[in-house]
């Protein structure tokens, strides 16, 4: 050590408030610098690696299906929050742990402040590490090609759970400066996060859907591609987990010990507002009503969601054209040649549509996407296919033949003039009989009736109880009879039965 | 005065730490004595703003420390080395330094030259960019001394300052202590009467959380010579001599 | 400096305390469990015991099959073996570790005395509800989390070693979900299946011995706990 022998200047002290954001700035570095966080971040990295990419993997190239689990139902947020809950515990008892309590108190910035640069540093690795990912994950899809338009409005769902999480565990480990702060807050996170998943899952509508694995509603089968993602769920999520952010930061400027009188009284505030906020948020979300492209919140619902994203479809065939959305242009071809053998079958008909356009699908609360029916409507009548509410290819589970007899199933479901029902005994012997004209055999038919999801729109119209018939019974013994005709013959009787068939007029035993 | 203690008292449930202390200091380096358990760190960490006391007045550098923009104030000026000392491993010396710097208000322009003025005061100029987990006890306790004295403090209050450092390091310690007090109050609160013979204009004796004795060190020696007191150096003679007298003034009167 | 009111101090310190009644091994393993705060780690594997009796009576369970059954009594296992892992940390640091050889034996003693605690906390949690797999495989994973927590705490040191209980939850998780069955995510294998309980034994006694012979990692100890 050494002493001057002249005895420096001194310096009058300037004033601090000019001064504050620079030193909230280098307070800041020093703490980004020395941050627990980004110790963390590789071992987040393995499992957001092994639980969110890897899985997705597996997913037909969609956007709307490769986030469904990450994004959708919140792996990505597991992979997080219980690291960041309990790194940021770690760090808010820093000062009860090390024993600087008193020198940081003797400071003259206030407590608060301080716990405040600290709790940022962390969020700011957290958060960065978080939208790091993402970001990496969303450029190889781009890489690999994915359609439809990325689920941005998610991506900031993500952030700010974690935002949320750094906060609640920052609180937990500021007033409990104990060994056990760390895990608890990162258990607490786990048991949260499986909360949210549980009551997600039983709950359909209200409250709940504020919830951040809560899928419900989340992911309309065509977001991005024919319709935008729809933002009200959302904003209304982001409200309430940045309420729950900043209460819980809030609550530290409450002791005495965190800051002035004034200071303390606008964090009682602050804490206030941010519990209004979360339970505004979670009353918005009670108001949510399922539209047909996903929740719709009145108070937060903006029209231009509501209209499609303009393209030019892709179309195919020469004679009987099939266009698709140019997201699914992948599709297309195998869609043209499931659809051939029904149009060959039907074709000269009354009501045969001329071509095959894609429509919207609207999104089922209910389990399983089936019942979603095609239509025939217009002059020439056209063929609507909701492709976005069906199976695709390689998509939990489906395989190419199963899609192929799905599309055709359900274009004749709606020639016969079902809808939306399982149809009349008479429409469904006529339905058989065509499917085996377009090489379907009978036999094969029930457990593509279950597939199909049809035996869940009976459900919904009071029908027969699920779980798919044997091929026996009146209705199939008369399409038997029906597909044993000749080809012309059938279609002379089809051409001069098929109004009354669609009005419901006709009964099983009237079929030839 | 910088200093102005009042009947100052302070209870940790029923233990009395601080028995209504009165006194007041200016510039200078003082000393304050005492046996473990005399009340020496409950009274320095009253002054230092971070224990409330629990009777009496205080009042720091002209103000009182009750509200809090006074308090404030007082903070900004304020040097403050705690007997265990705390510290974020991580931290470099020059971090550690200069986060202190900065939670003293101090303006941002000034905060490098401070923080490399202060480690080169304590003698850490090689170990500025060292993390604090790697160096020994007395470095660590002179990276301490650098954060309570970064903001040229009017009020220095150290408590075991020189605990871990060698001797070499003590001697310039204390001239140290010297050239602060020339402008600031220093309150060194230590068991080494050494430092206080050499370093201390004034020092004050504590037991049982009331002073014993105040007055210079020649003072204190004068009282121990013919006492038979225990003590290899005059200054312990007299420490032991105003300790010995005031437990046995106690015990008459009990 | 001025001073008023020089006071005489009271006479000297009183006479030591008597010594304690009982032996000497007992008391020593009464003041070690307190060091560890093992008191607060048992009312915090009642809490896990708690949790888990809940969530079978409330019937809480995440939508997904009977693999997603498993989620929160895993969440409840996982998070008794945090608490012992945090368990492991010492406030002493060398003069500890440069006593006799009695510490190893307290390491020991202590580990698995608050492993069978948790077992049998969440044994009693489960009582009167379905616990999928049972309580061997409860057993089985309280275990291999344990070790897995004891591990990280011999690299990371006590107050770090929640982030392997963690790691592993999500990592069992995530093999739930896509049906994967090493035996090294042995939550993931059935109840008395000999390979995932290999593994999770294997992991339990590797870190029950490094930490009973090594003991934590220590860089710096924090002054409170």
């Amino acid at each position: 050590m050494t002493a001057a022998t002249d005895a420096p200047v001194r310096r009058p002290l300037a004033p601090a408030g000019g001064a504050v954001p620079l030193t909230a700035a280098r307070l800041l570095r020093l703490e980004l610098r020395h941050n627990a966080m980004p110790w963390l971040l590789p071992l987040i990295a393995a499992l957001f690696w092994f639980d969110s990419y890897r899985p997705s993997t597996s997913m037909p190239p969609y956007w709307v299906l490769r986030t469904f689990w990450n994004m959708g139902q919140g792996a990505t947020i597991i992979d997080f929050a219980p690291f960041v809950a309990g790194a940021a515990a770690w760090v808010g008892s820093r000062d009860g742990r090390r024993g600087t309590a008193d020198l940081v108190t003797a400071a003259a910035r206030p407590r608060w402040a301080v716990q405040l640069a600290a709790w940022a540093a962390t969020a700011i690795w957290a958060v960065g590490g978080y939208l790091a990912f993402v970001g990496v994950l969303f450029a190889v899809y781009a890489h690999q090609g994915v359609r439809g338009e990325p689920p941005w409005w998610w991506v900031a769902v993500g952030a700010a759970a974690v935002l949320a999480f750094s906060a609640a565990g920052f609180a937990v480990g500021a007033l409990y400066p104990s060994r056990f702060a760390a895990p608890l807050a990162a258990f607490g996170a786990v048991f949260a996060m499986l909360m949210s998943s549980r009551i997600g899952f039983s709950h359909t509508s209200g409250w709940a859907q504020i919830l951040p694995t809560n899928s419900n509603g989340n992911f309309q089968p065509d977001s991005g591609m024919l319709y935008p993602w729809l933002p009200d769920l959302p904003i209304a999520r982001i409200m309430f987990l940045a309420g729950i952010t900043v209460a819980a930061l809030c609550l530290l400027g409450l002791p005495a010990a965190a800051g002035g009188p004034r200071l303390r009284r606008a964090a009682a505030v602050a804490t206030v507002a941010g519990l209004a906020a979360a339970g505004a948020a979670a009353g918005l979300a009670g108001t949510a009503r399922l539209g047909p492209h996903g929740l719709v919140i009145p108070a937060l619902h903006d029209a231009a969601s509501d209209r499609p994203i303009a393209n030019v479809p892709d179309c195919e065939g020469s004679g009987f054209r099939v266009c698709l959305n140019p997201d699914y242009r992948p599709e297309l071809t195998a869609v043209t040649a499931a659809l051939a053998p029904v149009v060959r079958e039907v074709a000269g008909l009354p009501g045969a549509p001329t071509r095959a356009t894609q429509v919207a699908a609207a999104y089922s609360a209910g389990e399983g996407q089936g019942g979603q029916a095609m239509t025939i409507s217009g002059r020439p009548p056209v063929l609507g296919m909701p492709l976005g509410a069906l199976g695709i290819p390689g998509a939990f589970g489906w395989t190419d033949g199963e899609v192929a007899g799905q599309l055709r199933l359900l274009f004749v479901h709606a020639f016969v003039g079902a809808g939306t029902s399982i149809g009349t005994p008479a429409q469904q012997a006529v339905q058989a009989a065509l499917l085996q004209g377009a090489g379907l055999p009978i036999a094969r038919q029930p457990n593509l009736l279950a597939s199909a999801g049809l035996w869940s729109l009976a459900r919904t119209t009071g029908g027969p109880a699920p779980g798919p018939p044997p091929a026996t019974g009146p209705v199939y013994a008369v399409a038997r009879r029906l597909a044993a005709m000749s080809a012309g013959a059938r279609h002379a009787w089809l051409a001069a039965h098929l109004a009354a068939l669609r009005a419901d007029h006709l009964t099983l035993a009237q079929l030839p | 005065m910088n200093v102005e203690l009042t009947e100052l008292t302070r209870r940790f449930g029923h233990t009395q730490a601080v028995a209504g202390v009165t006194l007041e200091a200016g510039p200078g380096v003082f000393g304050l004595l005492g046996p473990n358990g005399a009340g020496k760190t409950s009274l320095l960490r009253m002054m230092a703003t971070a224990l409330p006391p629990t009777s009496g007045t205080l009042r720091l550098l002209g103000r009182d420390p009750g509200g809090y923009g006074p308090r404030r104030e007082i903070r900004r000026r304020l040097g403050y080395l705690p007997q265990n000392l705390g510290y974020y491993p991580g931290f470099t010396v020059a971090d550690f330094v200069e986060y202190f710097a900065l939670l003293k208000d101090m303006p941002p322009r000034r905060v490098a030259r401070a923080v490399a003025t202060a480690i080169e005061h304590v003698g850490l100029g090689d170990k500025a960019r060292s993390k604090l987990r790697t160096l020994s006890g007395g470095m660590l306790r002179r990276a301490g001394i650098a954060q309570a004295i970064v903001n040229e403090p009017e009020l220095l209050l150290l408590d075991e300052p020189t605990a871990g450092l060698d001797p070499e390091q003590r001697v310039a310690f204390r001239a140290l202590l010297r050239e602060f007090g020339q402008r600031s109050t220093v309150i060194v609160s230590t068991h080494l009467v050494e430092d206080v013979a050499a370093a201390c204009t004034e020092v004050t004796l504590m037991d049982t959380g009331r002073l014993v004795f105040h007055g210079t060190p020649d003072e204190l020696i004068a009282r121990g010579e013919g006492s038979g007191a225990a003590g290899d150096a005059p200054l312990e003679r007299g420490y032991s001599a105003v300790l010995a007298a005031a437990r046995s003034g106690v015990a008459a009167r009990s | 400096m001025t001073a008023a009111g020089v006071h005489q101090a009271a006479s000297g310190a009183g006479s030591a305390p008597a010594a304690r009644p009982g032996p000497a091994w007992l008391r020593l393993a009464w003041l070690y469990l307190v060091s560890r705060r093992a008191p607060t780690a048992l009312v915090l594997l009642a809490g896990c015991g708690a949790l888990l009796w809940a969530a079978l009576h409330l019937h809480w369970t995440v939508a997904g099959g009977p693999a997603a059954q498993m989620l929160f009594p895993l969440v409840t296992e996982a998070g008794a073996a945090a608490v012992i892992a945090a368990t492991t940390y010492g406030p002493f640091g060398e003069p500890e570790r440069a006593t006799g050889r009695r510490l190893p034996y307290l390491r020991l003693g202590v580990t698995v005395g608050l492993t069978a605690a948790a077992i049998g906390t969440l044994a009693i949690g489960s009582t009167g509800g379905y616990l999928p797999g049972g309580l061997a495989a409860m057993a089985r994973n309280v275990a291999g989390i344990t070790g897995v927590g004891l591990l990280c705490a011999v690299v990371l040191g006590g107050m770090l070693a929640w982030t392997g209980p963690i790691a592993y939850w999500v990592l069992a998780e995530g093999a739930l979900a896509n049906g994967l069955t090493t035996p090294w995510v042995w939550p993931a294998r059935p109840p008395l299946d000999r390979g995932g309980a290999i593994c999770a034994c294997l992991v339990f006694v590797t870190g029950l011995v490094l930490i009973t012979v090594r003991g934590v990692h220590e860089s710096v100890r924090d002054t409170t706990t």
